[in-house]
């Protein structure tokens, strides 16, 4: 049913909600900027200059990735939930507790971290499940909450038993080295972390469109009711589809802590958790395309923080670019005009064949 | 802990919770009237710190702490009729148009600072303060302790805010305008299929959630600082929406809950000079919400079992008839 070119459509819609983003950072940059063309080019080309300023893009990617994943798989079965901030956060500070406190071999030691960040990242994620599930609780509002909770008690925690005194800013002690994971190019900034992130978009996306778990998860996203008809246990994948994006940003939350820290300096929530729901709606639920999305918008990000440095323009340019992305990409009805120009001269040329075929019968059965 | 005890039973402490809950009041009532049409906005922390903006930008232009209000509560609405035109239009999932006004009045609000200011981070320096005025209620101070709490030197928004609780009531309960919203908020193919209109009466509800985000807003800048500072809503929008759910978006429920949340936070600002665990008290509100929220959902979801069950027991009656 889905012809080629209402897919074609889909593509086209999404290069104009970008081009309307654009539009808006020129005229913002224009209004902004003495030099708007050098400003331009340092959020747009920045990036590029140097090979250690693509590695700071590709560090920047891991943390939005696992964030965008965990979003792309709540939100494929509607679910709302925006505790991927402070997951992300609570499995970061967990995941530093553990490769502080408790030494291990290398290898081992990174994977434990990386279990405990999940571990913790789950488990908080239980709670708004649950809560939807048995009583109807709103999955949003509570995680909001969290989001605010989490931050209280880990910054809690940080000051109170954790922190490192010798240090004029709140920060733990830093990382046994046996925990670190190390950096892919020797000076640079990405870790192999980035690698751990490819891996987990691919088995999301796996998860998402190769199990039964992940075809249900879509199910009950698409249609709630019929779900629950047809015998998917509609509690449950709610349930399981927050834990699952919990564990993602919990994971997300170490892996960026020991890649990119020497030690646990989180004292305000990242705002990765709501990047993260900027690469689901590029992506369009989709894991796969998650890190594609996760370049582009570590990209622009930096790009923007290149252009914050050289030039007058504000790094906040991201912040508005991404609500155009928000508003427009997200658009069911946005172009839908055209669309419907699109189906109709379709359905017209469709039609206009079969009566051509009609005929051409109707005139061999006559001779 | 008697130490603790004394201190909190002063008025001062208690004139600082409802300085406090103030915007929050504003905010939770705008969500309240949205809630009740069935627009979920979630928009309300980044209107809020763009009127802010806006409140000290059109007061320092025109020279008028009012005009300042009236601008804000303008911007309110036409960020509101934003997300309106976005979900009910272009069809936008509402809750990523809400995201995006969050992020807007973040980012945005820095930008326009820059702007209008060339300062990334607050108006003071070049706009100076701005406050609204500080109102005594002649009579009603002289009332031992109340009168010293609410009716003494509070900002006139507050006064505002406390009137609003019962015109939000009155526009709810007691006018057609407020039978539709809540007609609409409770099956809007219904009240759509007797003739109202259901976009308008949506579009009527985000217009005044926007008049009272703008409120909060402006009380921010020109009461609870005399600027606008970066990052000041600091969360209240967020939190407004817990009050509204915690206090069921009825306006004595939220203006109740509201109060919750201004002691809370009143009691983190004190027991930060103390030696108990200031953090872990700051996020008692919020673990209160999920209580409290829990806690009506439990009591709806038992109410609506034993209905079934009834139901369900008189059908059993009359088949065995």
């Amino acid at each position: 049913m889905k012809s080629k070119s209402l897919r074609l459509f889909g593509y086209v819609r999404g290069a104009a909600a970008l081009l309307v983003a654009f539009l808006v950072a020129l005229v913002l940059i224009f209004l902004s900027s003495d030099e708007p063309l050098v400003a331009l080019r340092y959020m747009l080309l920045g990036p590029a200059a140097s090979w250690s300023k693509i590695c700071r893009v590709l560090a920047y990617m891991i943390p939005i990735t696992f964030t965008g994943l965990a979003t792309c798989i709540m939100f494929s079965a509607n679910q709302f939930n925006l505790a991927g901030e402070g997951c992300i956060s609570a499995g970061g500070f967990v995941g530093a507790l553990v490769a502080i406190y408790c030494p291990m071999p290398t290898v081992i030691h990174q994977i434990v971290c990386i279990l405990a960040g999940a571990l913790i990242g789950g488990l908080i994620m239980l709670i708004p499940g649950f809560l939807k599930t048995r009583w109807g609780v709103s999955e949003m509002v509570v995680s909001l909450m969290l989001n605010y909770i989490i931050l209280d008690v880990t910054m809690q925690f940080l000051t109170q038993n954790f922190a490192d005194r010798s240090q004029g800013a709140t920060m733990t002690f830093p990382y046994k080295s046996s925990a670190i994971i190390p950096k892919i190019f020797a000076g640079e900034q990405v870790s192999y972390g980035i690698l751990i992130a490819i891996a987990m978009a691919v088995l999301c996306w796996f998860f998402l469109y190769r199990t039964k778990w992940g075809y249900a998860i879509r199910m009950v996203g698409i249609n709630k009711e019929f779900s629950q008809y047809s015998g998917i246990k509609v509690g449950a994948i709610v349930i399981l589809c927050q834990v699952v994006g919990g564990i993602l940003a919990g994971m997300g939350g170490v892996v960026t802590q020991l890649g990119y820290f020497q030690q646990y300096r989180w004292t305000a929530l990242t705002g990765y958790g709501w990047d993260g729901i900027t690469l689901a709606i590029l992506a369009a639920n989709n894991p796969i395309f998650i890190p594609i999305a996760a370049f582009f918008v570590a990209w622009l990000q930096y790009g923007c923080e290149l252009m914050n440095t050289w030039t007058t323009v504000p790094v906040e340019m991201m912040d508005l670019i991404s609500v155009v992305i928000f508003l427009f990409f997200a658009a069911d009805q946005f172009l839908s005009g055209f669309r419907q120009k699109l189906v109709v001269r379709e359905t017209k040329k469709e039609l206009a064949e079969k009566a051509a075929q009609q005929s051409k019968k109707g005139g061999e059965a006559h001779v | 802990m008697s130490n603790i005890l004394s201190s909190i039973l002063t008025t001062s402490f208690a004139a600082s919770i409802i300085r406090i809950m103030v915007p929050i009041l504003f905010a939770a009532l705008a969500a309240s009237i949205t809630e009740k049409a069935g627009v979920v906005n979630i928009g309300l922390e980044g209107t809020m710190s763009l009127c802010a903006l806006i409140a000290v930008t059109c007061a320092w232009k025109s020279g008028s702490t009012l005009v300042g209000v009236l601008g804000a509560m303008a911007l309110g609405i036409l960020l509101s009729l934003m997300i309106g035109f976005f979900a009910f239009k272009f069809k936008t999932d509402i809750i990523l148009c809400g995201i995006a006004v969050n992020t807007l009045g973040e980012g945005g609000a820095v930008l326009l600072l820059y702007l209008l200011t060339g300062s990334k981070g607050d108006t003071q320096t070049v706009m100076g303060a701005w406050s609204l005025p500080r109102v005594t209620v002649p009579l009603l101070s002289k009332i031992p302790v109340i009168g010293e709490i609410f009716f003494t030197n509070q900002s006139i928004l507050t006064y505002v805010a406390f009137l609003c609780v019962l015109l939000v009531w009155i526009l709810l309960y007691k006018t057609p305008l407020g039978i539709r919203i809540r007609a609409v908020g409770e099956n809007d193919h219904a009240a759509d299929s007797v003739g109202v209109g259901v976009y308008k009466i949506k579009y009527t509800s985000l217009i005044l959630c926007g008049i009272l985000c703008g409120m909060a807003g402006a009380y921010m800048s020109m009461s609870y600082m005399t600027m606008f500072s970066k990052g000041m809503i600091a969360g209240r929008g967020f939190i407004a929406l817990a009050a509204q759910a915690m206090g069921r978006g009825e306006p004595v429920g939220v203006m109740l809950s509201s109060l919750l949340f201004g002691f809370a936070q009143a009691l983190a600002n004190y027991v930060k000079g103390t030696n108990l665990p200031a953090r872990l008290v700051e996020a008692l509100p919020y673990v209160v919400t999920i209580l409290g929220i829990t806690i009506y959902a439990i009591s709806t979801f038992n109410k609506t079992r034993k209905i079934r069950a009834r139901k369900e027991k008189k059908e059993q009656k009359k088949a065995a008839a």
